[in-house]
């Protein structure tokens, strides 16, 4: 497997969008100019066939039938770059820029690359004409190499570099249009946000490294296994490694109580939510914790608690979404909720669950790009207008647009045998699955019913959105002007093969999910992962979808009064949700404002106390030259004769005179 | 014995100091200083009787010697000085003090102390009727 020539050189999946980063940055506001988006291009569809090539290869690899893997891992790894080596012995540290390819990996690269060159293909038609074209198209092929790196990375502390530069491209992407305060205050929150459970995920590494004395992952899910395989009760220290490892994906993932800065990424361009959203950012914490699964698995602590948490954030964001007004917004919340059901999967403590969680990924990544990409159509037609309650009925201005986003809202609704159908099912059969057993079996059976109160929420609250806009009476918006017509081919095409992969890959997925869950067996951890079927659970949930569908139809497919008088009836709930319960409100006034106050005295202090003693240490010497010492500078002779006299005297006293009175 | 030759020198040494300090004209500055150096030079000489030895007539030889090619330059010296003000008083050569530091002048006259005008009497203006206190108006209701 490693001596693959595919292996040897999968540095080039990262390294194609670095260069292209590179040259679009050095060339394109001189050079390139509006021919800026070419590097990118090429970089992310190369990437892409190289990603689909690595998948093809690591599919079809024997199995290594090692003593230690125990059910016969696939994966190879490339040193690229001894980065760190320090000391030597058992205390030896090393750190070296390698990349290791396994089903996972090979996975969530395919996804990542595939779909980021259709969001950037789109893209080239979205940003047409903007003054930063070359910058945008810059920091997404820089978006693209964190992304793949992190993916690919092989040790806790590259995966942690890569981690914090996904980071600043959200921020430099979300922030793409910095003159506008908002966003501007956006990509700051969410890079701050980000930064708190980035604090958490770096403490969770240098435990890592005090508990097992290695960050390489193998090494370390060895060792894990060896110490404390065979424990009853989980070791306090490998949950507490799990749970700091989780903050990180609290943060990167947008979970509650990291959630809020999510829906308002939604400043930068529709193309960087699609990215974000769907392919890249939000699902570096489910990678991740997919990656750390031995680790998880030894805590039953520790899952619990990334499944309630996950449980709890989808049921929140469900409700939020179930009142906004903003297209983007719905589907920001729409993404934090369907966050929430991957870590409930990655947390129901069973190998097979986790395969269903990364299978959500999979198929949300496509279906999320088509919803964003769709709305990024209605906004570029509308005008910038994205105001649901202003725009209506467009299935006639904009059909291509309208059925992939139907498409795109199905799979996302869960509706019978579309992909996300498939991949919800397979998370609530996880979650049937774990009521039976386990310390925490309670736990799980609140949460399985919350998921499906949530799944018919979520079928809900899509459809309401696709209702609105697509149906109904036609408004359009003043400030669409002419513009109120189908979008290019450049921007219907990826949404075309968008609607396509997400009608078909789940069912395609699903029918071979042994096959799936046996190929990412292959992954370290997931060896001896079994499927988990539950007819009641896809036939309750194939209900719940429908049902959700249809109370939206009746609600907004068809002129009603029914959501007025039910907003005037549960006034203060409504509010509730449409102030989106009111976090921002709540952090701004128990955290923000307290830090502010504590800044604000920090640099009172620093400007009187500390800038004061460094300015009476200099005035000091100035003082005293002025009143003590220019005087005595008076030219006169005899004056420094007698100053000369007079040090004289002092001497011999001190010489002379205090040892002669016996002092 | 020692003594007396250490007194002599001192008296000598200190005479010459304060002629030094006190004195303005420049050439007697420097008949001062000739004279604080014999008096160490008396100290030197002392010395030697006392050890029985040379050295300290080997310094006063020095010292007489350098005094005497000293006396050369200071004397040049305080001539050049003089053809440039015309006076040997060494207060007239204040310019090396600090440039916002006022020049001293000893022999200025103390400021004049102007007398104040003389305190005169004033009067109550006339025709205008003092106040009165309650006790006043009290009583000249009852007489």
């Amino acid at each position: 497997m490693s001596d693959s020539m595919l292996v040897q050189n999968v540095w080039l999946i990262p390294a194609l969008p670095l260069a292209a980063a590179a040259i679009t940055a050095a060339l394109g506001p001189k050079v390139l100019r509006e021919r800026s988006h070419w590097p990118c291009v090429i970089a992310a569809v190369g990437a892409a066939l190289f990603s689909i090539l690595l998948l093809a290869v690591v599919a079809t690899a024997e199995p290594v039938a090692d003593a230690k893997s125990a059910g016969g891992e696939v994966s190879g790894t490339k040193v690229v770059y001894d980065w760190i080596s320090v000391g030597a012995g058992a205390g030896k540290f090393t750190a070296p820029i390698e990349f290791r390819v396994d089903p996972l990996t090979s996975l969530m690269l395919v996804m990542v690359t595939f779909v980021g060159s259709l969001i950037v293909v789109y893209s080239t038609g979205y940003m047409h004409g903007d003054r930063g074209y070359w910058r945008f198209f810059a920091a997404v092929s820089l978006f693209l190499f964190s992304m793949t790196g992190l993916v690919l990375a092989s040790n806790f502390l590259l995966i942690y570099v890569f981690w914090e530069l996904v980071g600043l491209c959200s921020y430099l992407l979300i922030g793409f249009w910095y003159e506008r305060p908002s966003a501007a205050a956006a990509s700051k929150k969410a890079f701050l946000v980000n930064r708190i459970g980035d604090f958490g995920f770096a403490l969770g590494v240098f435990m890592v490294w005090v508990v097992f004395g290695t960050l390489d992952f193998d090494a370390v899910f060895d060792k894990a296994t060896v110490r404390f395989g065979g424990m009853s009760v989980a070791a306090p220290e490998i949950t507490l490694i799990c749970l700091l490892l989780f903050c990180g994906a609290i943060g990167k993932s947008a979970q509650f109580p990291l959630h809020v800065w999510l829906p308002d990424a939604m400043e930068g361009p529709t193309p960087v939510s699609a990215l974000i959203h769907a392919a890249t950012m939000v699902t570096a914490g489910v990678y991740m914790v997919a990656r750390f699964t031995p680790l998880f698995l030894l805590s039953p602590l520790a899952t619990m608690t990334v499944s309630t948490i996950g449980c709890f954030t989808a049921l929140l964001a469900a409700l939020i979404a179930l009142t906004q007004t903003d297209l983007k917004r719905i589907l920001a919340y729409s993404t934090v909720s369907q966050l929430g059901f991957m870590f409930m999967g990655l947390g129901c403590g069973a190998r097979g669950a986790v395969v269903a969680g990364i299978f959500h990924v999979f198929t949300h990544a496509f279906f999320k790009a088509l919803l964003f990409l769709g709305a990024g159509s209605v906004m570029h037609a509308m005008g910038g207008v994205i105001d649901v309650r202003r725009i209506g009925g467009l299935r006639r201005r904009m059909p291509i647009t309208c059925w992939t986003f139907a498409c795109g809202a199905a799979a996302l609704a869960g509706f019978p045998f579309l992909s996300g159908f498939w991949s919800k099912d397979a998370i609530l059969a996880s979650l049937a699955h774990a009521t039976h057993e386990g310390t925490y079996a309670v736990v799980y059976r609140a949460i399985l019913s919350l998921a499906m109160l949530t799944a018919g929420l979520t079928a809900f609250y899509t459809f309401r959105a696709f209702f609105k806009v697509f149906w109904g009476e036609e408004r359009i918006p003043d400030e669409a002007g002419h513009h109120a017509h189908e979008s290019p081919a450049t921007m219907t095409y990826p949404l075309i093969v968008l609607a396509i992969f997400s009608l078909g890959i789940g069912a395609i997925l699903a029918l071979g999910f042994d096959g799936l869950t046996e190929f990412l067996g292959g992954a370290p951890g997931l060896a001896g992962a079994h499927e988990v079927h539950s007819v009641p659970v896809m036939i309750t949930s194939g209900a719940v979808a429908i049902v959700g569908i249809a109370v939206a139809w009746l609600m907004y497919g068809q002129p009603s009064t029914l959501p007025e008088s039910l907003a005037q009836k549960f006034r203060s709930a409504y509010e509730l949700s449409f102030d989106k319960f009111r976090f921002d409100e709540i952090y701004s006034r128990f955290i923000v404002k307290p830090l502010l106050a504590v800044a604000e005295a920090s640099r009172l202090a620093d400007i009187w106390i500390v800038d004061g003693l460094v300015r009476l240490v200099s005035a000091l010497p100035a003082f005293i030259g002025r009143i003590a010492l220019r005087p005595i500078q008076n030219g006169l002779v005899q004056f420094y004769a007698l100053t000369m006299v007079c040090c004289l005297v002092v001497l011999l006293v001190l010489l002379i005179g205090l040892p002669w009175l016996g002092m | 014995m020692l003594a007396n030759y250490l007194i002599v020198g001192a008296i000598l040494f200190v005479l010459g100091a304060v002629g030094f300090l006190t004195r303005r004209n420049m050439i007697v500055m420097f008949l001062s200083a000739e004279m604080m150096l014999q008096g160490v030079s008396l100290n030197l000489v002392a010395f030697s009787n006392v050890w029985s030895n040379w050295h300290g007539q080997i310094f006063t030889i020095y010292i007489l010697t350098i005094a005497a090619a000293e006396a050369a330059i200071a004397l040049a010296l305080v001539v050049k000085l003089y053809h440039r003000r015309g006076s040997l008083d060494v207060s007239l050569w204040q310019d090396l003090r600090e440039p916002d530091q006022p020049a001293i002048d000893d022999d200025a006259e103390p400021a004049a102390s102007v007398p104040a005008p003389p305190a005169w009497p004033t009067l109550t203006p006339a025709g205008v009727e003092p106040r009165h206190t309650d006790e006043e108006i009290e009583e000249a209701t009852h007489v």
